[in-house]
């Protein structure tokens, strides 16, 4: 119903040779983690780990990644966030 | 890090359903504000098509913080960017989550808001009756804030959410009220309750926190914007 365009995410992962990757899901996705990091595993050379927590929005991106070296984010539902300093 | 947002667009026919073009045609809507979630926003073509046929003109926008034209966010409570009247507004999606983004961004004069559900092809309508216990708790907070003394800002480090440098300004605004920050990653509702002393709470996160979480505030709760025009945003109930 919803497409998941992972040829767009499997070509990104080879073009920057992430080793670590998460994926981050909106709720209504989430059942999808399995088929998506089967495919982007078998398709690339990258660790996909999957984020559990939340996933509101772009605004909603998950903090302390780097700690397990991920180095390349892929978060599905949402386009860039413009965020504005004074606030909502 | 990099990071790619992939949209998840849909797959499936995106039009108006009999349902919905009928509803507009039968209310003599001439304009309506139309707006869609992500998933939908560039397949608007055919829509734009079927309301011009039945001599209904779009109007839209790209709202504050939106990445593109057309496309609703659910904290789109503020800032639509709109210009011109609209009859009523048009969403194309699912749920209800973005469309009340429509409702509450509305003060006095409230238009309508129909939905357009492409999955379900089925219409739905959201109106401020839909939310009015909502706002009248949130008026009660507004009350509440404005005599408080001590306030609890809540700031949540996610970069997109985070307003500690732009709640500053509170500080400024209420001189004689004592302001404490709350720092957290996503906000630990069961944990308020462990800081008795606050009067009334300040989001500076998501501002359908507010709204749709507010019954997990038990000394109530506002958004930052409005705290600083609590008089004015008062007045607008």
């Amino acid at each position: 119903m919803y497409q998941l365009e992972l040829n767009k995410a499997i070509e990104q992962i080879k073009e920057s040779k992430a080793k670590t990757v998460c994926i981050q899901l909106p709720d209504g996705l989430k059942s999808k983690s399995k088929e998506i990091v089967d495919e982007l595993e078998s398709k690339t050379k990258a660790t996909v780990l999957i984020w559990l927590g939340s996933n509101f929005g772009s605004c909603d991106i998950p903090l302390g990644l780097e700690r397990l070296k991920v180095d390349f984010l892929i978060c599905w539902g949402h386009n860039q966030f413009h965020k504005k300093e004074e606030g909502w | 890090m990099k990071t790619l947002f992939l949209d998840a667009p849909y797959a499936g026919l995106v039009e108006l359903s009999p349902e919905t073009l009928d509803y507009l045609i039968k209310k003599g809507y001439k304009k309506v504000g139309l707006y869609a979630s992500v998933q939908f926003v560039n397949r608007l073509e055919e829509i734009k098509k079927q309301l011009e046929r039945n001599k209904i003109k779009a109007l839209t926008s790209r709202p504050d913080r939106a990445h593109v034209e057309s496309q609703l966010l659910g904290c789109n409570v503020h800032g639509l960017n709109l210009e011109g009247d609209v009859d009523c507004y048009l969403y194309v999606g699912d749920g209800k989550f973005h469309p009340l983004a429509l409702v509450y961004s509305q003060k006095k004069g409230q238009k309508e808001v129909v939905c357009d559900d492409p999955l379900s092809r089925k219409m739905s309508l959201l109106s401020r009756e839909k939310v009015k216990t909502t706002l009248k708790k949130y008026k009660s907070f507004l009350m509440k804030f404005l005599t408080a003394k001590i306030v609890g800002i809540i700031i949540t480090l996610k970069p997109g959410q985070e307003h500690y440098a732009f709640s500053q300004k509170l500080k400024e605004k209420y001189p004689d009220k004592r302001f404490y920050y709350f720092i957290d990653n996503n906000i630990s509702f069961e944990q308020l309750e462990n800081f008795p002393f606050v009067d009334v709470w300040v989001n500076t996160a998501c501002p359908r926190i507010a709204l749709e979480e507010q019954d997990k505030f038990l000394k109530g709760v506002i958004n930052l914007n409005d705290a600083l025009n609590a008089n004015e945003v008062l007045a607008g109930f």
